[in-house]
């Protein structure tokens, strides 16, 4: 009797590569045994996407996604639909709690060079899942169909009619109406519920077989493989069986009590969130008073109000996400981390966090003539900190990278 | 020292285990309850009310309670006393088998003494029967006395929805919960409750 | 350290736009001082929202509001994405008397969503816009909105309805609680002056400065059937009662969240004790 689940698991490996795959990538493969915090944010970041794919499956469900029964039917869910709203919520506190996660994921990337040689391809496989984030955030907001669904929408709807030439004939074809009609929120819906998401998931696949095959980085950025045992794993490693996964554990703990005081006490977010103007159904006819986006759009929304012309708006939105792609091939630097890097990285970093934190703020405030210096500032101190990276990293003192964790 | 810390070890493995583990019935609630019947469904699925007082004697009239067909018939006094012919054909003559409701009050098994009120579904897979009151030689049964027949599986049930013995129907049909105020009936309800 | 970095003074040409960009960072910062310019709050004229806060398990008070929005309110508005029957269970009342004191239309089941007893059509024609579902009116305005805007309502003869509001000026709403508030008026008052220190400024004898100022609202006494306190506690209760109407789970939203926050605390504990232990293996 005891063989027989051995036997039966003999048979698929030597059919599927079960246990290999298991042992490379999962239970045997070495992640460097001294880091931090900030290394957490990757598996959080997957604990989240697997929240949103069943809350999400589950929305589907109920919701409706026709011109008139959509906003109904978010209250339907809300309501009428037993822990409807548990599943809703947590699938808007999903989303924010999504960007923030990433957010933090991609400042670690900044802060200890996980973009440097030879993991340029893990980082623009994670710039691209970003991208895709942004895409599928947007779609879903359109979904329940509120004023801020419909506003937003129109807003960056709109931007596609900056294209020279083609704009206003694209405009028209994205929305399938002559307004966001249900037709737009159908299509939007098949993109929200299908499209992204496989894409999303394919993109994750691919950033984490990139990452196994270069091996994950560390605080210090030491290369681990450069010195190995008698069975060629490196000293400083440990197998991710159990020590990583106890490490995840604890941060899911943390994470999840964060993500329930958020969900349970707070889910609107004070608003920014969920935003009280989509608790209204759209209305093609009246623009609500302040018109922000959801939290994790508003640095860019900042970024394009600051520039005066409508073209010229989208190209600074669009080079600002663009940017981010071709950062491992800015850095000059020989030291991979903050650690080692010189004064003038750090000063560069610690000056384009505020700027983009303050851009985030001045994105969801209306605007007065300071508020668009500052947005202007702030543009330029973020573009600048890439820009300059390549001058910066080069030619400043760095500190000597030590061969061991 | 090495045993004392395998102990401490295994002791915390099954903790943490047993916590996660406990998570997951309080997880999947949400889940599994947003698929009962909502709140929109239920009130969709409330009580309907006919007006039976038009109905003719030896009539059956079908109305649909939850979407699902509910047949009401109007017996004669004469299909009444046949119900005693066909006794002896019954799987369970006394609705021994289900939840009877309204059980020995009347022979029309509802609340009234002239008409049936019978859930139209049969117990077998869920087709619904037909209604025949014709006393005569049915090409399913030579000595039919009036009763119900079911196209998909031939399932065979009296004209109070008693089902007959070797068929593949299990049980008779339900009664559902229903009421009189004079001429109204109510499907739906019990009358106590509201 | 300072030499280790060789941070000298004579700049190198790559160090320049270094400078520009942190001269520009700094000008960052010292704006964010300025950034809180004033912004027209939400309750307009009548300055700071009154702060509510709500009590979902108040079943008294939420009757209470029931009763008002029944009586008063849903004349013309709906309530359309709630049920009668949730709503009776919610606040505890017995459905037969839930139906008989609170329901009008008889033909009216429990089931039914509260799609409100007036036509589009006439209300229009009445005032001008149809008035507005409520169901969600706590989360679109919030409850420290509708909590003063009840209440800020005073005489305007200049208007349709002789009144006109602080909160939504121009609102076309009548005043329909005016019996039990009486009739509010806007007026003015000498107030003191408050000194630079934050003290009240006095002349030479001592006696306080004040000044005029207008915009206070005030009821004449014995104009309506309540007291202030009373007619308070009524919008309170109101308020209440749409906030529960807002989001009708909300109460036990708050209660499951103490017990998951429980739960994933204690399994952060167990998780972290077995990390801990692990964590000697290469330590």
């Amino acid at each position: 009797m005891s063989e027989m689940p051995g036997k039966l698991f003999g048979w698929l490996n030597s059919r599927l590569p079960i246990l290999n795959t298991y042992e490379r990538h999962l239970s045997k493969h070495p992640v460097p045994s001294k880091v931090n915090f900030w290394y957490l944010f990757g598996a959080l970041a997957s604990v989240v996407l697997i929240i949103q794919i069943i809350s999400g499956i589950w929305l589907i469900m109920p919701y409706s996604n026709t011109e008139e029964e959509a906003f109904a039917s978010i209250e339907y869910i809300m309501r009428d639909v037993d822990y409807g709203w548990v599943i809703r919520y947590m699938h808007t506190t999903g989303a924010s709690m999504f960007f923030a996660v990433v957010y933090l994921h991609m400042f670690r990337g900044l802060l200890y060079g996980s973009y440097q040689k030879p993991k340029e391809l893990v980082w623009i496989f994670g710039c691209a899942i970003y991208l895709a984030m942004m895409a599928e955030g947007f779609l879903g907001y359109v979904l329940p169909y509120g004023q801020m669904s419909y506003w937003g929408a129109q807003v960056i709807i709109s931007l596609f009619g900056a294209i020279p030439y083609i704009g206003d004939s694209l405009e028209l074809w994205v929305r399938g109406d002559y307004y966001i009609s249900g037709i737009t929120v159908s299509r939007f819906f098949a993109l929200h519920v299908v499209a992204l998401p496989l894409v999303l998931i394919a993109l994750v696949f691919l950033h984490l077989v990139a990452l196994h095959e270069v091996g994950a980085g560390n605080p210090e950025g030491v290369d681990i493989e450069e010195f190995l045992d008698d069975d060629g794993i490196p000293l400083d490693s440990v197998p991710f069986f159990p020590y990583k996964v106890l490490n995840a554990f604890v941060a899911i703990g943390v994470f999840m009590t964060v993500f329930a005081i958020i969900m349970f006490f707070f889910p609107e977010g004070g608003g920014y969130f969920i935003e009280m103007a989509n608790f209204e159904e759209a209305n093609p006819l009246v623009t609500p008073e302040h018109i922000a986006p959801v939290w994790y759009y508003s640095p860019y929304y900042a970024m394009l109000r600051a520039v005066p012309d409508k073209l010229g708006g989208l190209i600074i939105m669009g080079s600002a996400v663009a940017i981010l792609f071709v950062v491992p091939w800015l850095d000059n630097s020989k030291a991979a981390s903050i650690r080692y890097k010189g004064i003038y990285s750090k000063i560069a970093l610690a000056f384009f966090a505020i700027s983009f934190l303050t851009l985030g703020y001045l994105g969801t405030v209306g605007v007065t003539e300071v508020r668009k210096t500052m947005s202007v500032i702030c543009t330029f101190i973020y573009f600048a900190f890439f820009l300059l990276m390549p001058i910066y990293t080069k030619f400043e003192q760095t500190k000597e990278v030590p061969k061991r964790l | 020292m090495q045993e004392k810390d395998n102990t401490r070890r295994k002791v915390l493995i099954g903790l943490t285990t047993a916590v996660s583990l406990s998570g997951i019935p309080f997880a999947a609630t949400p889940f599994i309850a947003s698929w009962n019947p909502s709140a929109r469904a239920k009130a969709a699925g409330a009580s309907v009310k006919v007006d039976v007082s038009k109905m003719q004697y030896g009539q059956q009239i079908q109305v649909a309670w939850r979407k699902q067909p509910v047949f009401i018939i109007r017996h004669t006094e004469e299909s009444l006393k046949g119900l005693e012919v066909t006794l002896s054909k019954l799987r369970d003559p006394n609705s021994e088998d289900i939840e009877e409701l309204y059980r020995g009050q009347n022979l029309t098994r509802s609340k009234s003494k002239e008409y049936s009120v019978i859930a139209g579904v049969c117990t077998h897979l869920g087709c619904s029967p037909k209604y025949h009151p014709e006393v005569e030689p049915k090409p399913w049964d030579a000595s039919w006395a009036g009763g119900f027949f079911c196209p998909c599986h031939g399932s065979m049930f009296d004209m109070v929805g008693r089902v007959f013995k070797g068929v593949p129907a299990p049980t008779n049909l339900p009664v559902p919960p229903h009421f009189f105020n004079g001429s109204i009936l109510t499907i739906g309800e019990d009358g106590e409750l509201a | 350290m300072m030499n280790k970095h060789k941070f000298s003074f004579n700049f190198k040409w790559w160090q320049m736009p270094m400078f520009g960009f942190f001269v520009m960072s700094l000008a960052c910062i010292f704006f964010l001082t300025d950034v809180n310019a004033s912004e027209g709050g939400p309750c307009k004229d009548y300055g700071e929202c009154d702060k509510f806060k709500y009590s979902l398990n108040d079943m008294e008070s939420l009757q209470s509001g029931a009763s008002t929005f029944m009586n008063y309110c849903y004349g013309c508005h709906s309530l359309q994405y709630s049920r009668w029957g949730r709503v009776a269970t919610d606040l505890q009342i017995p459905e037969e008397i839930f139906f008989d004191t609170l329901v009008f239309d008889k033909s009216i089941k429990s089931g039914d969503l509260m799609t409100g007893s007036m036509s589009k059509d006439a209300s229009v024609e009445w005032f001008g816009v149809a008035p507005p579902d409520l169901t969600l009116v706590s989360r679109v305005r919030g409850d420290d909105w509708i909590y003063s805007y009840l209440r800020a309502y005073y005489e305007d003869s200049s208007k349709q309805y002789g009144v006109n509001n602080l909160v939504y000026p121009g609102t076309a709403m009548p005043n329909v609680l005016m019996a039990l508030q009486g009739s509010q008026k806007l007026i003015c008052k000498n107030i003191p002056i408050i000194a630079g220190n934050g003290g009240e400024k006095r002349d030479q004898a001592g006696k306080a400065l004040t000044k005029e100022k207008c915009g206070f609202l005030e009821v004449p006494e014995g104009s309506g059937q309540l007291t202030k306190d009373e007619f308070d506690k009524v919008i309170y209760d109101l308020t209440n009662f749409l906030v529960y109407v807002g989001e009708p789970s909300k109460a036990t939203r708050e209660r499951i969240g103490w017990y998951v926050i429980f739960y994933f605390l204690i399994f952060t504990a167990v998780s972290y004790m077995l990390y801990r232990e692990y964590h000697k293996d290469y330590h």
